[in-house]
């Protein structure tokens, strides 16, 4: 009876597992061997640690006759030599399943690096790279022992348990009967006892993704805090996390305490109820005095399955947290859908845009509205407006950062909501005025990490560029290495790599967002001629602040608050006096002669 | 400082907490002596009497009375502890914060910013552990000197045996720690290529995006996801056998003392209840053991940590880590107020020293920089002003500028070798300096080499005729105030992002939001200065973001402004009225400027042309179109002259 209520508690507790099935089965099945390898050790080790005990008794029984000393020796040099080899199991099943956590998370850590990299503008607008590293890795880290040892832990300890509780039965009825009463007890405690502080680790993890967000966007914006003499700022914004750390991890550890305590109570309980049961049945000579030494040798045995349940389930508690925000991370849908794979032709793309309005916010004032106008393959187009005229917003949609609310953006004919994101994304490049420079080398950051390319063509196009000189100054050539957000570069450099790495790849249209505006007059003329050979037999959208940049457009279209103001050919535009373009043109001309 | 000063200097901060800490975790693990005792009393009941009577009932709440006392114990460690943690964590992260503030803001930190998150986490972790292990080690030595006494008192020779072992565990440990060391290094260095791999996939989201490298950037980041995991499987090989070595001691005790005791039991000097006796005690001291096992291997761990912050401090002595300060809880006591103004003190005295050269002019730099720190310090915990002891006004006593000089400022950024060299330069009150040159010729790193935010290889600074020591610390307002190149905001209210914690009354906010052409998108934002700008300011267009930066700027008096390409964002009508607010409201105020427009040009009182890191030409537009070719080029953005097709 008393067995069936037992295996109707794991029972229980496997149903409550059932929310980890998913991933588990996705990220621990496919590592068999390593499960196989691991069971095995366990059965092992359970084995040696139930025959220990009853070594000792019969050590104890045979001490207290007469005869010889052989069988005593005999029994203390085995319980020598089972416990060296448990050990040595112990060690590599420590090995084993470190592997396996580490097998497992690394493959978790790469999904949610892959799906996080998916995502659009609008998640990443609210992410620190620092929070976001909380929550990859952090998280993920929080998952390990989860992932590497829970199941086989739990399962092992269990049946350890289960092992001792018969051997129990074995001995005598009434101590089987109080041990597994005793077992379910604590269970049900320790499992009621949990309740109260798995919210805590939640809000804690939380945190502490925010607290590393802010202390790297400060790493990184050292410069802008230390001349404005802003220390103080960021001091006070630390104060105030501390502030609000504080409590939390007070009512986390808390938590700890109460799980810990409770073990504590439980197994003096458990200790005591041993006591009275065996002094009753050694009373009514029910049970040897080696008998009553190896219950309490079980006693303390089963500390170790309870204890380490606890602590797995402590493990748990954090990694419930975790799971919960990794999950709710792996559930954020990109706005952006990945299109059915309509195929965009070769060549330079013609674009279309169709009557199409947009809003960041739904509830907001809509950024673009009604714009409707083509550009036909080959061309280019200038698009000036002031800023925050939506000109940028325009590109991000070309892109497809944002689909719009209204109309569609077509491509070559094809609305770009039916291509892959991916093929789309090959087809169409864009340049800003952001320095995007990883920590890497130089070919790492003009290729990013495409070993398809050959270096002797990132030589040219670097040369092409106007970096020809810069770059026979780096001493290891394309291996060098260069700093997060630049470095040493300056900010002109950085951008002539980011139009290097547009010449490697062979989009059908370019977009120039304000690309050259760090660059000075001379640099921007040298690279003029770089340009037009990368537009040739390319559709190109030159988005600009000045009017010099968009000297080369075929066509004009000036956007003011959203909408289109005036659009046709540059030259036309320009001969007729009336148009805001000549107008801008004489302002333009101010500029030159002021 | 060496890493046991570091570790020390840690166990004496809060020295009335921690040794409560101490206390509690002591009594923790002494109560452990209890229930092995009652246990021996129940085996000798037991074989003495042949009865169990009241005396086993006894027994048994004894022993739920003992673990009662000993939760109660718990939870008073417990709470010392959390609060002993927390206090010393937060204390490190914010020295190694402030400090890294104070850095030379080109160059605060050595490495990428993913891995000094890095070290702001798991290095500060591990010290914290090793911290906080170090209270269980007392708790050991009471609990072996108790149960010395009670297991000698029964069997002297069975007792040897007991801790022949112990003696044996501990020598593996200190042999096998060597080991930990150098694997330790190699795991933490794994780790933090990973974290800073994912700091820059999200920093560069889309570049990555629009070049649709995801895939690629994914596959390096799990090849060095694998490399950590070797690194750390290996790592974890040695620490569980370090660990088995522990737990087996006990094993190999128990069984040495069923040797021994064979004879004994027999011979009836032995009885069951001293044997159970003897492997209690053995067992939780060979718990306490690896307690202290685990101690030694974080401290290892901690002595690898502490290498790594030392790295983070660029040179800086280690002992402003261990400084006490406030950290935002508890309160700002007086302790730590006192040294906090011997720490600047002895700082400001050591900044005049490395200073050196000419001893006899006046170092004003010093001074003022003090008065500067006094006044943020003041902003920064206002709850301490009134002791700081110098007042908040002290500031308003900074010397107007009336002339700027600079001297061979030479740096040369040491990966490259480029930079600027010999740079001499002359500021006059209320003039306008525009410095312009080709891409990579230095004006950037000319700007941050005069502000300290590089530190100069050379040269000479000089604020009306006086020297200034430690240009990094001088040049803040109210003397200067500075724009960077690429403005970095941060995930707070536009209004914070501006103020950077100006006490909003005192500031001319919407003054300073006028100047930089701002004034009407703030008005258009749903939520106009309350608007959270989200990470790095992406809420906000480039030219929004460049233009905060400005009011970030223009909203500190200063005597100088300093600002670096200020509109590469902006259209030209905007551009247009920023420069024009910015000659008709800056008054007195100097500015030194880097740029390629014409606007500014031409209102240029001088302009400076770098050339690969030199001065090549100075003087005012017109001049320089007359005598510059380079100047020439750089203002018709074409080759003149005879070799250019044209």
């Amino acid at each position: 009876m008393s067995g069936e209520r037992t295996a109707g508690e794991t029972a229980r507790r496997a149903g409550a597992l059932g929310k980890y099935r998913t991933i588990l089965g996705r990220y621990v099945l496919p590592q068999r061997k390593l499960m196989l390898g691991l069971t095995l050790l366990l059965f092992m080790s359970i084995g040696l640690q139930l025959v220990n005990p009853q070594i000792i008794r019969y050590f104890i029984d045979n001490a207290q006759g007469s005869g010889s000393l052989r069988p005593l020796y005999t029994a203390a040099i085995l319980f020598i030599g089972f416990s060296v080899v448990q050990q040595i199991v112990s060690v590599s099943a420590a090995y084993l399943s470190e592997n396996l956590g580490w097998k497992t998370t690394n493959k978790l850590r790469a999904d949610l690096a892959e799906h996080c990299l998916s995502l659009d503008m609008s998640f990443h607008k609210t992410q620190t790279s620092g929070s976001l590293i909380e929550r990859v890795d952090g998280d993920v880290n929080a998952l390990a022992n989860f992932f590497s040892s829970f199941i086989i832990h739990m399962a092992g300890n269990a049946m350890l348990m289960l092992g001792i509780l018969i051997l129990l039965f074995r001995e005598n009825l009434w101590v089987g009967l109080v041990m597994t009463a005793f077992v379910i007890g604590a269970i049900l405690l320790i499992q009621w006892i949990r309740k109260f502080t798995v919210p805590v680790w939640t809000k804690w993890r939380a945190l502490s993704a925010e607290f590393y967000g802010f202390i790297g966007e400060h790493l990184e914006g050292t410069e802008d805090t230390r001349a404005n003499g802003a220390a103080g700022y960021v001091m006070n914004r630390y104060y105030g996390l501390t502030r609000r750390m504080l409590p939390v991890r007070i009512r986390a550890f808390f938590g700890f305490f109460l799980m810990w305590g409770t073990t504590i109570f439980v197994f003096a309980v458990g200790n005591a109820a041993a006591f009275i049961v065996c002094a009753v049945l050694w009373r009514h000579g029910a049970l040897s005095i080696g008998g009553i030494y190896m219950v309490f040798y079980y006693t303390e045995l089963l500390a170790k399955p309870i204890e380490q349940i606890r602590t797995q389930l402590e493990d748990l508690q954090k990694a419930d947290a975790s799971l919960v925000r990794v999950q709710n991370l792996l559930e954020t849908e990109p706005l952006i859908k990945d299109g059915p794979g309509a195929p965009l032709p070769k060549g330079p793309l013609g674009v279309h845009i169709q009557n199409l309005s947009f809003a960041y916010e739904p509830e907001e004032a809509p950024t673009l509205q009604q714009l409707d106008f083509r550009l036909e393959p080959g061309q280019t187009l200038g698009l000036l407006g002031r800023t925050g005229s939506g000109k940028s917003t325009l590109a991000r949609l070309l892109l497809r950062f944002y689909d719009p609310q209204h109309g569609a953006v077509r491509l070559g004919g094809t609305d770009i909501r039916q291509c892959r994101l991916h093929e789309l994304r090959s087809s169409v490049a864009m340049v800003t005025q952001n320095i995007e420079i990883m920590e890497g080398t130089v070919r790492d950051n003009l290729t990013l990490f495409d070993d398809r390319i050959p270096d002797e063509r990132i030589m040219a196009v670097l040369v092409e560029v106007g970096l020809g000189e810069w770059f026979r100054g780096m001493a290891d050539g394309l291996d060098t290495q260069l700093a997060s957000g630049g470095g040493s570069l300056s900010a002109g450099e950085a951008q002539l790599l980011a139009f290097a790495r547009v010449f490697l790849t062979d989009p059908g249209l370019v977009i120039l967002d304000e690309a050259s505006s760090r660059l000075d007059p001379l640099t921007e003329s040298r690279i003029e001629a770089a340009i037009t050979k990368l537009l040739q037999e390319r559709t190109c959208i030159i988005i600009a602040h000045r009017l010099s940049t968009v000297q080369r457009a075929d066509r004009i279209l000036i956007l003011e608050d959203g909408r289109i103001l005036e659009e046709g050919p540059r030259r036309e535009l320009a001969d007729n006096p009336d148009s805001r373009f000549s107008r801008m043109l004489a302002v333009g001309l101010e500029e030159v002669l002021a | 400082m060496k890493a046991r000063q570091f570790f020390t200097r840690l166990l004496t901060l809060h020295p009335v907490l921690y040794l409560a800490n101490l206390v509690a975790w002591t009594l923790v693990h002494m109560s452990l002596l209890i229930p092995g005792l009652i246990t021996k009393r129940y085996f000798d009941q037991l074989e003495n009497h042949g009865h169990y009577g009241y005396a086993v009932w006894g027994l048994a709440a004894l022993l739920i009375g003992a673990a009662l006392g000993r939760m109660g114990v718990i939870a008073i460690g417990f709470l010392t502890d959390v609060h002993y943690r927390f206090r010393i964590s937060m204390l490190l992260r914010r020295n190694m914060l402030a400090h890294v503030l104070n850095e030379p803001g080109a160059r605060a930190i050595p490495c990428s910013p993913g891995e000094a998150i890095s070290n702001f986490r798991d290095d500060i972790d591990q010290t914290e552990e090793a911290v906080s292990w170090s209270v269980d080690s007392l708790g050991l030595v009471g609990f072996a000197i108790v149960a010395g006494y009670i297991l000698t008192s029964i069997d002297a020779q069975m007792t040897l045996f007991v801790f022949v072992p112990l003696v044996l565990v501990v020598a593996a440990a200190q042999i096998a720690t060597a080991r930990i060391q150098k694997y330790r290094a190699a795991s933490r260095e794994a780790t933090a290529r990973v974290t800073s791999s994912i700091s820059e996939m999200f920093a560069n989201v889309q570049a990555i995006q629009v070049a649709g490298a995801e895939s690629r950037v994914v596959r390096r980041f799990v090849e060095l996801s694998d490399e950590r995991r070797q690194t750390m499987v290996k790592d974890k090989l040695l620490t569980e056998t370090l660990s088995s070595v522990f737990t087996n001691s006990v094993n190999l005790g128990t069984g040495a003392i069923l040797l021994l005791a064979g004879y004994k039991m027999r011979s009836g000097s032995f009885t069951v209840g001293d044997l159970s006796l003897f492997v209690y005690y053995l067992t939780f001291v060979t718990q306490l053991i690896s307690n202290l096992g685990n101690f030694m291997t974080y401290y290892k761990q901690m002595t690898v940590s502490f290498g790594r912050l030392k790295n983070m401090l660029q040179g800086a002595s280690a002992s402003l880590l261990t400084a006490a300060a406030y950290t935002g809880v508890g309160k700002p006591g007086r302790d730590w107020d006192r040294q906090e103004q011997r720490r600047k003190r002895e700082q400001a005295a050591a900044g005049a020293g490395t200073a050196g050269g000419a001893s006899d002019s006046p170092r004003i730099g010093v001074r003022n920089s003090a008065g500067a720190e006094a006044r943020h310090g003041a902003v920064a915990v206002q709850t301490t002003q009134a002791s700081a002891g110098s007042t908040p006004g002290a500031a308003a006593k900074t010397e107007p500028l009336h002339r700027l000089e600079v001297r061979g400022l030479s740096y040369l950024y040491p990966e490259t070798g480029r930079g600027i060299q010999g740079i001499d330069l002359e500021l006059q009150r209320g003039s306008f300096t525009v410095v312009t040159g080709m891409i990579g010729s230095g004006k950037t790193t000319l700007l941050r080499a005069l502000l300290g935010l590089l530190p100069a290889d050379a040269g000479e600074i000089r604020w009306n005729g006086q020297r200034v020591a430690s240009p990094a610390d001088f040049f803040v307002p109210p003397h200067s105030a500075y724009t960077a190149q690429i403005p970095r905001l941060y995930s707070d209210k536009l209004r914070d992002n501006i103020l950077l914690g100006l006490p909003p009354e005192q500031s001319d906010l919407t003054g300073a939001l006028h100047a930089a052409v701002m004034e009407e998108d703030v008005a258009r934002l749903e939520h106009g200065l309350d608007t959270v700008v989200g990470p790095r300011g992406v809420k906000l267009s480039g030219g929004q973001a460049q233009r905060t930066a400005a009011a970030r700027m223009l909203v500190r008096d200063a005597e100088l402004y300093v600002f670096d390409d200020l509109s590469s964002a902006l259209d030209v009508e905007t551009e247009r009225r920023l420069w024009e607010r910015l000659f008709r409201q800056r008054g007195e105020a100097t500015c030194l400027v880097v740029s390629h427009r014409k606007t500014a040009l031409a209102h240029a009182d001088r302009i400076i042309v770098l050339k690969n890191g030199t001065i090549e030409a100075s003087g005012t537009a017109e001049e320089l179109l007359a005598l510059s070719e380079s100047f020439r080029q750089l203002w018709y953005g074409e080759e003149a002259g005879d070799d250019s097709a044209g």
